[in-house]
């Protein structure tokens, strides 16, 4: 039944992909599309609730085949909540213009290409699909941005760096296949050298692709550029089914990990959220600063599963488990809130024309309905109850408090690091939204097309409005998530049926009664402040007079953070000002806060490639008689090498 | 008992702290019922709603208000205490002090006051710092109560016994710092300036006017209820029997306000910015008390 339903959501996709090449039949191709995804997502939730295995199981033999358990049921069911509101927003978000109609048909092919990484279950189909989700994407920005040169050099740095970082997933995947370990039919030795670099390697390549630091150059770089509903895609689910890959690896297939590795899985994961968000804070456009914030949850969902394996590798079997639900809780989490942030930009960029977040206020009142729904989606990813990223992020919170208490002085120190780390993560999420939710949608409007902002149509508003329902009945009910995710570890741990989360041996988040009890004591103090006859005044601001060019602006509101941070983030500034006969005539500034980590580690090792060709490019003189003498060279060291016993 | 401490009595901690304050400095001072006065006073009054603002700034002191009341019915009094529903998990407490500070600031950019967008600014700063700490401080305590649930918290650091490692007191060490922060009392914030330039948690509350004014004042007053009543009854040595704890948390409760009085006359506001590293001591001191748990862990 679940395969069927799952078939029939895939089919509709091709079919809808390829309906969607005709202009008559574009709209009709996207609402298939969206309703087949619709289809796979219950039946991936269906695969996880039921923990049953369909199809084939995985196996290390380079053969074709396909099935689904719990754990790509989870993903699954995430590709399909996350793929139908995009592809709902698509209908009237895409033009069937050549241009709108070859995204519409790219979008059915990254969704099947991500399908096809969580169905495969064999290392040749996986890899395949692992590429495909790659290369699809970027074939979306080069069709969508025509002849932009600078998003085709962003196209080939997110390819250069994906597929650098990504061989360590080829590396892991064949080792892995080669100890026939796929699937978990041998175990693989603790602590020996082949698990330690089959680790590594995943941390490397899978790493890559879910834009962990510092391997995440690429993914602010390449999320903003892309329609809005391929950027909710690449962020909501691509990113995702890398973690998937960690998790199967790490988790499933990988033995128990030494506690060393697991401190840097916790490590790697505290990097990304701190530094994710630190910088996201000081971005300008929404888009950017959006993909940033990627970084920040992704680093929070490895943080989750780090102390998974810490716990694991110190034999305390449940809380592992609930670590690591935590960390796929976090994922369907974010899938959700980044997805309803990303889809809302897109709509304000279609009302407005640009994200640029210092040109935007207001943005509330002359879109309500859009305006509310992102406004749920930034108060869920900067983690407040009662919605959902509070959930997860408590969830994490109770794992890395568990870290020290299961640990010794090394690993339980790097724990109370973490929770340190996650805990100002969170707080830094609630300054940066505030900055987010202030500029964008309230204040006085900035610009005249803000001034004229207007609704967008039906399905665009539609598939904000599911996704920020999604948001709240997450945080309601994350319980029921729960408990199948704690049943995905493939040691044996249970926990009942429940609501809100209640872990044994420590305290518990009754999501149901925080819910009630702030919505019910926001009403009450609402009745009871009575009817509110207030006087209508102009902004008294101290008696200072408010005008647009007294407005605060992005970099303003940050200051003080920046001010703190300098001696780590190394702002640079520049005022210039000139005065002519005494009077100031014009003042000059310019800001910026330099991404360290591009600036010390991937400018040197670009300038040393650079180099590098250049020397290489003297071997290629193009003279045929220098590959004559290269070839005899080549003989003569063969000839040596046989004489020496080094070959054959 | 707890509802109604919490709420009618929160009004009092800051009276007693001006009250005494006034005291130590050789004035007369206010009666430590202002705070009373004034909340009728605002009562009466009517609001304000600035030109161009929206359904966010109507409805923060309401959000802030049922954020800081929820905390109250998380934070216990006692090691028993009836469940509301609400539970009594630490981490909770810290996500609606979070939502609290989410709704203020958010209701400062929707006036559009540069002063008041100058204290959010610094607040959310300063609380980066503060919710490292405050987690940390409370993750020390939940280990050697072996829970987050506050009840069993209170339970498990009663008594002389759980002095004997040095954890609780790094852990206390990390929440005073975190107290002092978070009711904005001085060297952190100065709740009596008037003057806008150098607000922190008075500045997004410029614009507010009347019963919004009044909300938001006793949200101010309860968050020193959430504070103290955590730090008599966990950070600070405290009885085993409830009904001990009950009757020795009044007398606490103000040797805590005096005790804030005094630091508040000893020392003079920091400059903002330098904040960040005395909370980053307050930090420092939980972390070792989480490594001395775990060096002492049996």
């Amino acid at each position: 039944m679940t395969g069927l339903l799952l078939g029939a959501g895939l089919g509709a996709i091709a079919i809808g992909g390829v309906l969607s090449v005709w202009g008559k039949a574009f709209s009709a191709g996207l609402w298939l599309q969206a309703t087949g995804a619709g289809g796979v997502s219950v039946a991936g939730f269906w695969a996880l609730g039921s923990q049953a295995a369909l199809g084939d199981t995985f196996t290390s033999s380079f053969v074709p085949r396909f099935g689904v358990d719990g754990l790509s049921g989870l993903f699954l069911g995430i590709l399909g909540l996350i793929a139908a509101p995009a592809l709902v927003f698509s209908v009237r978000y895409l033009r069937p213009s050549p241009t709108g109609r070859a995204v519409g048909v790219l979008t059915a092919l990254f969704v099947l290409a991500l399908a096809l990484v969580l169905c495969a279950r064999d290392p040749v189909t996986f890899l395949a699909g692992w590429e495909s989700m790659t290369l699809v994407p970027a074939v979306v920005i080069l069709v969508s941005r025509g002849a932009d040169r600078r998003a085709r050099k962003i196209v080939f740095t997110y390819l250069a760096v994906t597929h650098l970082g990504g061989a360590g997933t080829w590396v892991a995947i064949l080792l892995l296949a080669h100890a026939g370990a796929i699937g978990g039919h041998t175990t693989i030795a603790s602590g020996s050298g082949l698990q330690t670099a089959i680790a590594l390697s995943a941390l490397l390549g899978m790493g890559t692709k879910a834009g962990v630091m510092p391997l995440h150059v690429w993914l602010p770089r390449a999320h903003p550029i892309a329609p809005a509903p391929v950027s909710a895609l690449m962020s909501g689910v691509m990113i995702k089914v890398a973690i998937y890959g960690l998790v199967r690896v790490l988790i499933d297939w990988d033995g128990v990990l030494p506690v060393w590795f697991g401190v840097l899985v916790l490590a790697v994961g505290a990097l990304s959220a701190l530094g994710g968000v630190v910088y996201a804070l000081f971005e300008h456009d929404l888009k950017r600063l959006l993909a940033m914030h990627s970084i920040e949850n992704v680093g929070i969902i490895v943080l989750g599963i780090g102390a998974s394996l810490v716990l694991r590798a110190r034999g305390a079997d449940t809380w592992a488990a609930f670590a690591l639900a935590a960390a796929l809780l976090h994922c369907v989490n974010h899938a959700v809130f980044k997805a309803l942030l990303f889809l809302g930009a897109g709509a304000f960029e279609r009302a407005v024309g640009s994200l640029e977040i210092d040109r935007l206020g207001g943005l509330l009142r002359r879109m309500p309905w859009s305006g509310g729904a992102f406004l749920v989606g930034a108060m869920a990813i900067a983690g407040l109850p009662p919605l959902n990223g509070f959930a997860s992020e408590w969830l994490t919170l109770q794992a890395l408090i568990h870290v020290p208490r299961y640990g010794h002085i090394g690993d339980g120190v790097a724990g109370a690091l973490a929770l340190a780390a996650l805990a100002a993560t969170a707080a830094l999420a609630v300054f940066c939204f505030v900055k987010v939710v202030g500029l964008v949608l309230l204040g006085a409007p900035r610009t005249p097309a803000v001034a004229a902002a207007e609704e967008p149509p039906i399905p665009l508003r539609a598939a904000l409005i599911f996704l920020a329902l999604a948001c709240v009945a997450l945080g309601f009910a994350p319980g029921i998530l729960f408990g199948p995710l704690v049943g995905l570890a493939p040691w044996s741990s249970k926990v009942g049926t429940q609501l809100g989360l209640h872990l044994p041996g420590t305290g518990s988040l009754p999501t149901v009664g925080i819910a009630v009890a702030l919505v019910g004591l926001t009403v009450a103090l609402a009745l009871v402040r009575g009817n509110r006859r207030a006087a209508s005044a102009p902004t008294w601001a101290s008696g200072q007079i408010v005008e647009p060019a007294l407005n605060w602006t992005s970099a303003g509101f940050t200051k003080s953070l920046r001010l703190v941070l300098e001696f780590v983030l190394r702002p640079e500034r520049e005022i210039s000002s000139k005065a002519e006969g005494g009077v100031l005539q014009e003042v000059v500034y310019s800001g910026n806060v330099p991404h360290l980590i591009e600036d010390r580690l991937y400018r040197p090792v670009e300038r040393l490639g650079f180099r590098a060709a250049v020397h290489a490019r003297r071997l290629q003189s193009g003279s045929v008689g220098t590959y004559v003498v290269y070839l005899i060279g080549l003989v003569i060291v063969l000839l040596l090498a046989v004489r020496l016993g080094a070959i054959g | 008992m707890q509802v109604v401490g919490g709420i009618a009595l929160a009004p009092l901690l800051p009276g007693l702290v001006q009250h005494w304050k006034a005291r130590l400095q050789g004035r007369r001072g206010p009666t430590p019922l202002q705070p009373y006065r004034e909340l009728r006073r605002l009562w009466g009054k009517s609001m304000v709603d600035p030109e161009g603002t929206g359904p966010v700034y109507r409805l923060a002191p309401l959000v802030v208000t049922a954020a800081i009341v929820a905390g109250v019915l998380v934070v216990p009094v006692s090691q028993a205490v009836p469940n509301l529903g609400l539970g009594h998990d630490a981490l909770v407490l810290v996500g609606l002090l979070a939502l609290a500070h989410f709704a203020i600031t958010c209701a400062s950019w929707d006036v559009s006051n540069g002063f008041s967008l100058m204290g959010a600014s610094r607040d959310l700063m300063l609380s980066v710092f503060v919710e490292a700490t405050f987690v940390v401080s409370l993750a020390v305590v939940a280990l050697i109560a072996d829970t987050t649930d506050l009840r069993g918290v209170v339970a498990g650091t009663a008594g002389v016994d759980a002095w004997a490692n040095p954890a609780l007191a790094l852990g206390a060490v990390g929440f005073a710092f975190v107290a002092i922060a978070e009711t904005g009392r001085q060297p952190v914030d100065n709740p009596d300036t008037h003057l806008e330039l150098t607000m922190i948690h008075e500045g997004p509350l410029l614009e507010y006017a009347g019963r919004d004014l009044a909300y938001l004042q006793w949200a101010a007053a309860a968050r020193h209820w959430l504070v103290l009543v955590l730090a008599a009854q966990v950070f600070l040595p405290h009885a085993r029997g409830v009904w001990l704890q009950l009757a020795v948390l009044p007398l606490a409760l103000v040797v805590l306000c005096a005790a804030l009085a005094i630091v508040e006359t000893l020392l003079a506001k920091m400059r903002v910015l330098l904040v960040p590293r005395l909370l980053a001591v307050g930090l420092a001191a939980a972390l070792l008390g989480i490594a001395a748990w775990i060096a002492g862990a049996p």
